[in-house]
């Protein structure tokens, strides 16, 4: 029988369904989408945040002084000390590898002659990776160089291929070289001092001039090679002077402020598994003996102040979207409830008890909740997705875990807003209200 | 007497007016908070974003940023320094003042030597140091004048190699001149500033005999990345001998990200906007539901449809709007706490959020209404029967 009430009351009249499905739907679509994307986005906002380039810094210990303006190392080549690229593979071996987004290693070579067809001028030689493939001592090859911790240099022309005798000159070198530079052109290149006394001769290296970077720093003025030939011409095998590494980090919080030595173990694990900037440098020591790694602090401190704004911004407009979800659902509810006086007040005059109406009523508001909730869960996944296209270029996957929640939270905001008119009609007589007054 | 209607109609149904208001006034705050904060934020999070440093630089025309340096490479004459002029250029800047230039100062670099081993001297405005990098960490104390002579800041390895304290004195030699320095601070940046030197301008340009010469001029300036091109190009504009580009590694960064957080907020509250105006919508449309029975009174009476319709639009603009103006008090009330506790400032109140809220509100709510329109149409016999 009471199956029956309810049930003929969806068949028989589903216009007065209309408003508070609406309602549910919209409302648990627009609940479900900013949630999965208030979930998504400390991760989503932490890689937009490695546009800015590396935020970490590695060098060798024992080292002297760099002599570094604007970028660029004018120290000679055999001063001071070097870092092996065959360690870099390690990189992807510590706790959070996955972190490690990408590194590039610097060799710059101050001061180094060089000549076009009829002109000849001295120049900053830079070696780096572009795109180079790092083997990794578990098997696989990780892709990294300039792509990934400096994105925000253009080049016109193409970069030089990994290995290949071609360089890339400066935007400002190319208007200041002798006689100018331009894509195609060779560029000669001579080999270190002690590599002449090595051999007893001078040696030029041939470079083709494959595209014009800006940099808009120090790199502008000078000349960018693969490393391995930057190598050679300083005579420094397999050796670097400088890496950039571009990690994903979390915010800064009290148990990443304090001293690694004074946390108790429990503290230590929780401080090491996480992904903390001083955690991921002091991984990155370990496993490159030598170095001293250090958080570039004007991009780590920025990056770990600003996320954990917009992310608090986007948790109280989550609340806001919550409330105003909550606010509308048990707005129709109760709508709903005021519009059907009449039929309480037929049921009530045949005998139905407050409780009996109450619970045919609620039924009915269950019902809608979790059929409307489901409805919203699946509009509001897709909605996630749109907004995640829309706003990071790639989109939110749907979380199953919010089902439950958004579930839940239907049902509550209907029960509650239709709870309110019922205990209002309880104390009404069904006469007056039957009379329509 | 339609005055006098509308009014009766508002004191009426104390209850049923009092939960439609409630509605609408949440509404209303929920909207005026968001839209307030939403307006505010590219300003809060541009001004976070300074503490990137320095985001654009003036440097000679031809030549990079070493222009300015003696030493290894000015030795084997490989570049010729080129210098700025600095009264050239501090008076364009003073003629192009604007208040978004959070910090300007002007770099000379050298290369000195400290007991034979040489590191690089960089002159500048001391006072403007932590104003350019305000992250950066300082053990000791900043140099707050920007003519002092004999005090500098030196950054963390150059205080390892050298044993250096705040306190301690440095000796630094350039071509046959010294310069006796009193360590007021040392830097910790990360960067290769940890490797440097800083002293006040006039003591590099006393050690390399330049009276009136700069390499190169930073300046922070906060804004969006358009904003900071403009002024850029208006610079350039002043300053045809030098080169005045915006250092894009920050300029672009903070261009993107400041684009992305305000596309992700604004769809936020355009949801919340539709789910808010929803929210109107029903308690509108069950408070014109129940005065279904006053419609068919009217009627039955000779009252015109229009003139009954028109009253209880009037009742329904006025709630809208009462409840409109209540919600924007207490939003932008929720907009100042919201700026504490994302901002830790108060966040500006912006009035033009008042019309904007209350317009919106009475159209929802007028919205709302309309289903009576439908209602007109039912005989009056029928309702009044209550059927």
């Amino acid at each position: 029988m009471f199956a029956r009430l309810v049930g003929e009351s969806f068949v028989r009249n589903p216009r007065r369904k209309v408003l508070t499905a609406a309602a549910l739907v919209l409302g648990m679509a627009v609940a479900t989408a900013t949630l999965t994307v208030a979930l998504e986005v400390g991760d989503r906002m932490a890689r937009e945040f490695r546009s800015l380039g590396a935020n970490l810094l590695v060098t060798p210990k024992s080292d002297t002084l760099p002599l570094e303006i604007g970028g660029v190392d004018y120290r000679p080549v055999d001063e001071g000390a070097y870092l092996n690229e065959s360690d870099l593979g390690k990189l992807k071996t510590i706790f959070w590898r996955h972190n490690i987004l990408g590194f590039t290693p610097f060799l710059d070579v101050p001061d180094v002659f060089s000549s076009s067809h009829q002109n000849a001028g001295r120049v900053t030689v830079i070696g780096t990776w572009y795109e180079h493939e790092v083997p990794v001592p578990d098997g696989t090859r990780f892709k990294t160089g300039l792509s990934v911790t400096h994105p925000w240099w253009t080049i016109q022309g193409r970069w030089f291929r990994d290995g290949a005798p071609e360089c890339v000159i400066g935007k400002t070198l190319a208007q200041k070289y002798p006689g100018g530079i331009s894509i195609g052109q060779t560029i000669y290149l001579q080999m270190e001092v002690s590599d002449a006394r090595r051999y007893g001769a001078m040696r030029l290296l041939p470079f083709v001039v494959t595209g014009i970077a800006s940099t808009g720093s120090a790199e502008d003025d000078a000349m960018l090679v693969p490393l391995s030939f930057a190598q050679e011409i300083s005579y420094h095998p397999g050796q670097f002077r400088q890496l950039f590494v571009s990690a994903l980090t979390k915010p800064a919080d009290a148990l990443a402020a304090r001293d690694p030595k004074s946390l108790t173990p429990t503290e230590y694990d929780r401080w090491f598994c996480s992904p903390y900037i001083s955690s991921i440098s002091y991984q990155i020591e370990q496993v490159l003996p030598g170095t001293d790694v250090h958080a570039i602090r004007k991009v780590a401190d920025s990056e770990g102040r600003i996320l954990s704004r917009i992310s608090t911004l986007l948790w109280i407009v989550t609340l806001a979207a919550l409330i105003a979800a909550a606010l509308a659902v048990g707005a129709t509810s109760a709508a709903t409830v005021i519009e059907r006086r009449g039929e309480i007040g037929i049921m009530k005059a045949i005998g139905a008890t407050n409780a009996l109406v109450n619970s045919i009523f609620l039924t009915e508001q269950l019902m809608l909740a979790v059929a409307g909730g489901a409805a919203g869960f699946v509009l509001g996944a897709v909605l996630a997705r749109v907004l995640g296209s829309s706003v990071f270029g790639s989109p939110a996957p749907p979380r199953l875990v919010l089902l439950p929640v958004v579930l839940g939270l239907a049902a509550l905001v209907a029960l509650i807003g239709s709870l309110i008119p019922l205990r209002r009609a309880a104390h009404f007589d069904p006469a007056p209200i039957l009379r329509g007054e | 007497m339609f005055g006098r209607i509308v009014w009766k109609m508002l004191r009426g149904g104390k209850g049923r007016i009092f939960v439609a208001l409630l509605a609408v006034t949440s509404g209303a705050a929920v909207i005026s908070a968001l839209l307030n904060v939403q307006f505010d934020m590219q300003h809060r999070l541009a001004e976070e974003f300074r503490t990137l440093g320095a985001n654009i630089v003036i440097a000679p025309a031809s030549g990079g940023e070493a222009s300015g340096l003696g030493g290894p490479s000015a030795s084997t004459g490989a570049t010729v320094p080129i210098l700025l002029n600095e009264t050239a250029i501090g008076s364009a800047l003073e003629a192009n003042r604007s208040p978004d230039v959070v910090a300007s100062a002007p770099f000379l670099f050298a290369i000195a030597h400290v007991e034979q081993t040489p590191v690089v001297l960089a002159g500048t405005w001391a006072d403007q140091i932590p104003r350019l990098n305000p992250t950066w960490k300082l053990d000791g104390q900043w140099i707050d004048s920007r003519t002092d002579e004999s005090l500098c800041l030196v950054g963390r390895t150059v205080a390892r190699q050298f044993q250096l304290s705040p306190g301690s004195n440095v000796t630094l030699n350039y071509i046959g001149r010294t310069a006796r320095l009193h360590v007021a601070g040392i830097i910790d940046s990360g960067t290769a500033e940890d490797d440097q030197v800083f002293v006040n301008l006039p003591v590099v340009q006393g050690l390399i005999g330049t009276t009136n010469g700069v390499g190169l001029w930073q300046l922070s300036v906060s804004g969006t990345s358009a904003n900071i091109g403009a002024y850029a190009a208006r610079l350039a504009a002043a300053l045809p001998a030098a080169s005045v580009r915006p250092i894009r590694e920050v300029t672009e960064a903070e261009g993107n990200l400041l684009h992305r957080t305000r596309l992700l907020i604004a769809s936020m509250v355009a949801l919340i906007l539709v789910l808010t105006a929803l929210c109107v919508l029903a308690t509108m449309a069950a408070l014109a539901m129940e005065r279904r029975e006053d419609v068919g009174l009217m009627k039955a009476l000779g009252g015109s449809i229009a003139r009954i319709v028109s009253l209880f639009l009037a009742e329904v603009s006025v709630l809208g709007a009462a409840g409109g103006l209540i919600g924007c008090i207490i939003g932008i009330l929720l907009a100042q706490w919201m700026g504490q506790r994302v901002f830790d400032t108060s966040i500006a109140p912006r009035w033009e959020i008042f019309p904007l809220t209350i317009a919106m509100m009475v159209v929802v709510a007028l919205a709302g209404a309309l289903p009576l329109r439908l209602l007109g149409k039912v005989k009056p016999a029928v309702i009044l029967r209550g059927e």
